[in-house]
């Protein structure tokens, strides 16, 4: 049964080492900081589950963060404050973007966490994402799930995605869903249009949404983080077990 | 490793040093910073530019009017002593070839001895030791001060350069001068002509390799004229050019007219070559 969430967005930015000598994104991280240490905070924990974002859905994955494939920064600089305290042998697979930024946050806040690491494709169908669901929430009585998902990347004509009104729609959708603790607006979210806003968070956030039901709980939620900074759309949000 | 008043700087840390000309007659000022208010103006100017050193100069270095030891002392002596008191942690350099100049300016303040005429007066390299400054050991390929070059040639103008200024670098360390502040400068233009100054830029990455850190002065100078065919005023993006070239080989001091373009170029090399990270980097990474 998942008894809290965390829901944080996963842009390479994130990762310090990338954005050279200002780091552009430190009030961004410190709130994912914050969310994944309430998550983390939770009494009782038996497990800790990441989901995210990835081409194929699978379990058990493994790997190191991901930044030598976005830059080679990765061997100098900054980097040593966050990988530095990376556990992974530097010859292992890269992570998917979404968990390797996932892997950087919770070591962060707490280095060598032990946790299972889950994908959802990008695509997923509602029978997909339903299958995921009742494997994550299934994986021991108490679990924390931490949830990498991004919203839209259509808000403006410099933004990776280029102009697309829509884009407000479904992001201002994901916004009160995870401000209200509505599992059914998550749920409802069209993969089509989620997919043509570029919200790379549909499948996860569903995951969550429907991993959150199968407790049959009520949800206490608060949004701590909602903005488009460099034009794509993140979320950070915590919801907890109101009865658990 | 380079060490400059007290301070100690990689081999990949650039510095950019600012010409600051106490001279009626230099080639590219006409003689802007001869009275002391555009001087102080000047260094200010260039400070707040980010210049990394300033190098006063009380004698043109080609030819033209006569300048002796107590007119250059009177030009830059007390002028160093009042940047001094005014930027206590500047690195100030003086350029000149003469001892007693040099003996002067050190007991005003100066931290590096730039001896643009290559050990012409072989006691300026002992003046450096007894005060504890730095000295930009030069290669003039022979010339004598303020001569300008008549059909220089070199079987090896890299090899030439490189044996020169590595003899300067190591009789003044063995005269007590601190090896870590010690540089070498092929001196562009100096008894060489154009293909020269062209082949050393290029070859650049020779001198570097020696370990003694490099100072290049490029800065406007008739080689970027002549491979241009422009004028005094317009080689900017000449002498930019011949500086990103220095920087890709490793140069780490460079002597400049323009502070901030410079700068720029360096920071450029600096992020292209791996050394230092960009400042801020957003695109495709949200």
């Amino acid at each position: 049964m998942i008894v809290a969430t965390a829901v944080c967005p996963h842009p390479p930015l994130l990762l310090r080492e990338l954005t050279g000598v200002q780091d552009v994104a430190a009030d961004l991280r410190g709130v994912c900081e914050s969310a994944v240490s309430v998550l983390l905070s939770t009494p009782g924990l038996d497990r800790i589950v990441v989901v995210g974002g990835a081409d194929t859905s699978r379990g058990e994955v493994s790997g190191r963060v991901p930044t030598r494939i976005y830059a080679d920064a990765a061997r100098r600089g900054p980097e040593a404050e966050g990988a530095g305290r990376e556990s992974r042998p530097p010859t292992a697979e890269p992570l998917p973007l979404s968990l390797g930024i996932a892997r950087r946050l919770l070591d962060s806040v707490a280095p060598d966490t032990p946790v299972e690491m889950v994908t959802v494709a990008w695509d997923a169908s509602a029978e997909e994402v339903e299958r995921v669901a009742r494997a994550v929430a299934g994986r021991a009585e108490r679990v924390g799930l931490l949830v990498m998902g991004d919203g839209g990347a259509r808000w403006g004509v410099r933004e990776p995605g280029h102009l697309d009104a829509a884009s407000v729609d479904v992001d201002e959708v994901v916004r009160h869903a995870l401000a209200d603790g509505d599992t059914g607006a998550l749920t409802a979210l069209d993969p089509e249009e989620a997919a043509d806003q570029m919200v790379a968070g549909r499948a996860a956030l569903q995951v969550m949404a429907s991993a959150v039901v199968l407790g049959g709980t009520s949800v206490g939620s608060e949004l701590l983080y909602a903005d488009a900074p460099f034009g794509v759309t993140y979320f950070v949000a915590v919801w907890s077990c109101a009865s658990c | 490793m380079l060490r400059l008043r007290g301070r100690e700087y990689g081999p990949d840390t650039t510095l950019v040093m600012a010409i600051v000309n106490r001279t009626r007659d230099s080639f590219y000022d006409n003689g802007a910073t001869w009275d002391d208010a555009p001087a102080f103006e000047r260094v200010r100017a260039v400070v707040a530019e980010g210049a990394d050193i300033i190098d006063i100069g009380g004698v043109k270095a080609g030819p033209g009017e006569e300048v002796d030891a107590e007119e250059e002392k009177r030009r830059t002596v007390d002028f160093v002593a009042a940047i001094r008191s005014e930027f206590p942690d500047l690195v100030i350099s003086v350029d000149t070839w003469r001892a007693s100049v040099g003996r002067a300016v050190c007991e005003a303040g100066a931290d590096l001895l730039n001896d643009a005429w290559g050990g012409h007066d072989p006691e300026l390299a002992e003046v450096a030791a007894e005060f504890g400054v730095g000295l930009v050991c030069t290669h003039t390929g022979g010339l004598a001060p303020r001569t300008g070059p008549l059909r220089p040639s070199y079987d090896d103008v890299v090899r030439d350069a490189i044996d020169g200024t590595v003899a300067l670098a190591e009789r003044a360390v063995s005269l007590g001068v601190d090896p870590r502040s010690v540089l070498i400068d092929p001196a562009h233009d100096f008894n060489k002509n154009t293909w020269h100054s062209l082949e050393l830029t290029r070859r650049l990455d020779e001198m570097t390799d020696t370990g003694w850190p490099v100072l290049v002065a490029l800065s406007n100078k008739d080689f970027v004229g002549e491979t241009l065919d422009l004028p005094v005023g317009e080689r900017l993006t000449g002498t930019l050019a011949a500086t990103a070239v220095c920087a890709w080989h490793g140069a780490q001091v460079y002597r400049v007219h323009e502070v901030t373009p410079t700068r720029q170029v360096l920071d450029m090399v600096s992020a292209i070559r791996g050394v230092t990270p960009p400042a801020r980097t957003i695109r495709g990474l949200a």
